[in-house]
C-alpha cells in the first residue's frame, strides 16, 4: 500500500509540474492493458490485434505511400468543406440575425434542414452527383453549414440592442455597426459554431468515405474491414482521433479560449 | 436555442414558412419539369409516403430504427452515468481518466462502424453498438465533468451533517451531475442519431437508412425524398419535445443560467 501511495505521489508532483505528462500517462497504461489484453488470447488474435502490429500496419501503410495519401485526401475534404461552409455560414448567419423578418421566415426552415441531418443526404446525393468529390464536398459544406448559422444567430441577437442605439446614435452608418458591432459582439458564438460544426463535419466525412468508398481513411478503414483486417482499421481509428484531438486542442480551442477572454467572457 | 412553441399564433408562424417552402417546391418542380430521377414532386413523395404507411414498411422501418436508439441509449446512460460518478468523486481518478475519455468521446459513433460490424456482424448488434458508443463516451465525460464541477464544500458540509455514501450519492452527487448528464445525453443523441442512419445505410437490412439505401438502388428519388422527411421530423420531435424541454427543465430547476 504505501509504494502505491509513493507512486501515486510520485506521479501527481510530476504531472502538477509537467502537465502535458499528465494527458500521456493515461494513454500509456491504457496501451500497456491493451497489450496484455492481447497477449494473453482472451479473444482471437485477428479479431484483437496488439499494439505491436498497429505500429508494424503504419508502418508499412506509410511506406507504401497509401497512408500519407488518404490522410491528405481527408484532410483537403475537411477543409474545403469547412472553408466554404464558413463562408457561406457566416454571412447568412449575420442576415438571419440582423433581419427580423428574414429570422421569421427562415429560421424554422433552418431548424428542419439542420434535422434532416447530413448523412441523409447521402443517397440523393449519389444519384446526383454520383460516386466522387462533389458528394463528399456537399455533405461537409452542408454539415459544417448549420452549426455555423445557427449560432451566429443566437451571437448576432445577444448584442444588447443598447450598442446599436449607441452607435447609431453616434452617427455609424449601417456597414459600420455591422462591422464594428455585430460582428465582434458575435464572434465569440460564431468561433463555438465553427467549432461544433467541424466536429459534426468531421465524422460525416467518415461516413461519406466509408459509403462513397474511393480514398480517405474512413475508406482505408472500411476497405480494411472488407478485408477482415482489424489492425488497419484499429489504425485508423486511433488516426482520426489524433489528428482531431490536434486540431480542437491545438487550432479550435486557443482560437476559442482566445475570443472568449478578448471579449470578457468566461472561457469554460 | 428556438422559441418555445406555446401559443397557437406561435405554432403557425412556425409551420407557415415549411408550407410555403413544400409550395415553392411544388412550383418549381412543375414550371421546370424537372425529371422524377432526379428530383420527385410534392404529390409523388406524398404517395410514396402513403404507400409507405399502407403496406406497414414504414412503421416497420422507424420502429427498427428508434428501437435500436432507445436499446442502445438506454444502455449507455446505465453504464455512464455510475462510471462517470464514481470517477469524478475522485480527483486523482478523474484527472487520470479525463484525457482517455476526451478522446475516445472523439472518436465516438461513427468511426466504430466498421470494428462493429467486424466484432459483431451485420444487424443490431453492430447498429447498437454504435449508438451505445456514440452516446457512452460523450455521457459519462460529461457526468465526469459535472461531478467535479460541484462545489468540495457541499460534499463536505453533507458529509459533517452526517450523510451516508447512498444519501451523498442521491442527495448531492446525482443532482449536482444532472445538468451535465441531461446536456451530454442531448449531444450524444446528436451524434447517435447520425451514426444510426451511417449504419443502417451499412450495416443491415432493416430501418430508415436502409430504406433510403434501397431507394437509391432503384432511383426512387420520391421514396428517398420521404425518408429525408421521417428523419428529419422525428429528429425534430425527439429533440424538441424530449430533450430540449428536459434540459432547459433541468437548468431551470437548478438555478442555472444557460451559457
Amino acid at each position: 500500500m504505501t509504494t502505491l501511495l509513493r507512486l501515486w505521489s510520485f506521479y501527481a508532483r510530476r504531472t502538477t509540474r509537467w502537465p502535458g505528462v499528465a494527458a500521456a500517462i493515461p494513454f500509456i497504461a491504457l496501451i500497456a492493458s491493451w497489450a496484455i489484453v492481447a497477449e494473453s488470447a482472451i479473444f482471437p488474435r485477428a479479431f484483437f490485434p496488439g499494439p505491436l502490429e498497429v505500429v508494424r500496419s503504419f508502418g508499412s501503410l506509410v511506406y507504401k505511400g497509401i497512408l500519407p495519401d488518404y490522410l491528405e485526401d481527408s484532410v483537403v475534404r475537411l477543409a474545403v468543406g469547412a472553408a466554404a461552409g464558413t463562408a457561406l455560414g457566416i454571412p447568412l448567419g449575420l442576415w438571419l440575425g440582423m433581419s427580423p423578418r428574414a429570422y421569421s421566415a427562415l429560421w424554422p426552415v433552418l431548424l428542419f434542414f439542420q434535422a434532416i441531418g447530413d448523412i441523409a443526404w447521402l443517397p440523393i446525393l449519389l444519384i446526383w452527383f454520383g460516386f466522387g468529390l462533389a458528394t463528399m464536398t456537399f455533405v461537409i459544406v452542408y454539415t459544417v453549414l448549420f452549426p455555423v448559422v445557427l449560432n451566429t444567430v443566437l451571437g448576432v441577437r445577444s448584442v444588447p440592442i443598447d450598442l446599436h442605439r449607441a452607435a447609431l446614435s453616434l452617427g455609424a452608418s449601417r456597414a459600420r455597426i455591422l462591422w464594428e458591432v455585430v460582428v465582434p459582439g458575435a464572434l465569440p458564438n460564431i468561433v463555438t459554431g465553427l467549432r461544433n460544426g467541424l466536429g459534426y463535419g468531421w465524422r460525416a466525412l467518415i461516413a461519406a468515405e466509408i459509403i462513397v468508398g474511393t480514398s480517405g481513411i474512413g475508406f482505408l478503414m472500411f476497405d480494411a474491414r472488407r478485408a477482415g483486417s482489424v489492425v488497419e482499421i484499429l489504425l485508423g481509428m486511433i488516426i482520426l482521433g489524433l489528428l482531431w484531438s490536434v486540431v480542437d486542442g491545438w487550432v479550435l480551442v486557443p482560437i476559442e479560449r482566445a475570443t472568449g477572454q478578448r471579449w470578457g467572457l468566461i472561457a469554460r | 436555442m428556438a422559441r418555445q412553441v406555446r401559443s397557437p399564433r406561435a405554432g403557425i408562424a412556425f409551420v407557415a414558412p415549411l408550407f410555403v417552402l413544400v409550395l415553392l417546391w411544388a412550383g418549381v418542380v412543375r414550371a421546370f419539369g424537372v425529371d422524377p430521377r432526379i428530383f420527385p414532386g410534392v404529390l409523388d413523395v406524398a404517395r410514396a409516403g402513403l404507400d409507405s404507411i399502407r403496406d406497414g414498411s414504414l412503421v416497420m422501418h422507424a420502429a427498427a430504427s428508434l428501437l435500436r436508439v432507445a436499446v442502445g441509449t438506454a444502455l449507455a446512460i446505465l453504464a455512464s452515468v455510475p462510471l462517470g460518478v464514481a470517477m469524478g468523486v475522485s480527483p486523482a481518478v478523474s484527472s487520470f481518466l479525463a484525457p482517455l475519455f476526451r478522446f475516445f468521446s472523439v472518436l465516438a459513433g461513427i468511426a466504430w462502424i466498421p470494428i462493429a460490424t467486424l466484432w459483431f456482424g451485420y444487424g443490431f448488434g453492430a447498429i447498437t453498438f454504435v449508438i451505445f458508443n456514440a452516446v457512452f463516451f460523450v455521457v459519462t465525460y460529461n457526468t465526469l465533468l459535472g461531478v467535479a464541477s460541484i462545489p468540495l464544500p457541499l460534499r463536505h458540509a453533507a458529509a459533517s451533517l452526517g450523510a451516508r455514501r447512498w444519501t451523498m450519492l442521491t442527495e448531492v452527487l446525482l443532482p449536482g451531475a444532472l445538468p451535465n448528464i441531461v446536456t451530454g445525453i442531448r449531444t450524444g443523441l446528436g451524434f447517435a442519431w447520425r451514426g444510426l442512419i451511417a449504419a443502417e445505410m451499412i450495416a443491415t437490412n432493416v430501418g430508415l437508412g436502409y430504406m433510403l439505401f434501397l431507394a437509391r438502388d432503384f432511383y426512387r428519388t420520391e421514396v428517398i425524398v420521404f425518408g429525408m422527411v421521417v428523419i428529419g421530423v422525428l429528429w425534430l420531435l425527439l429533440d424538441r419535445l424530449l430533450l430540449a424541454p428536459l434540459e432547459r427543465a433541468t437548468i431551470e430547476r437548478w438555478g442555472l443560467v444557460r451559457a
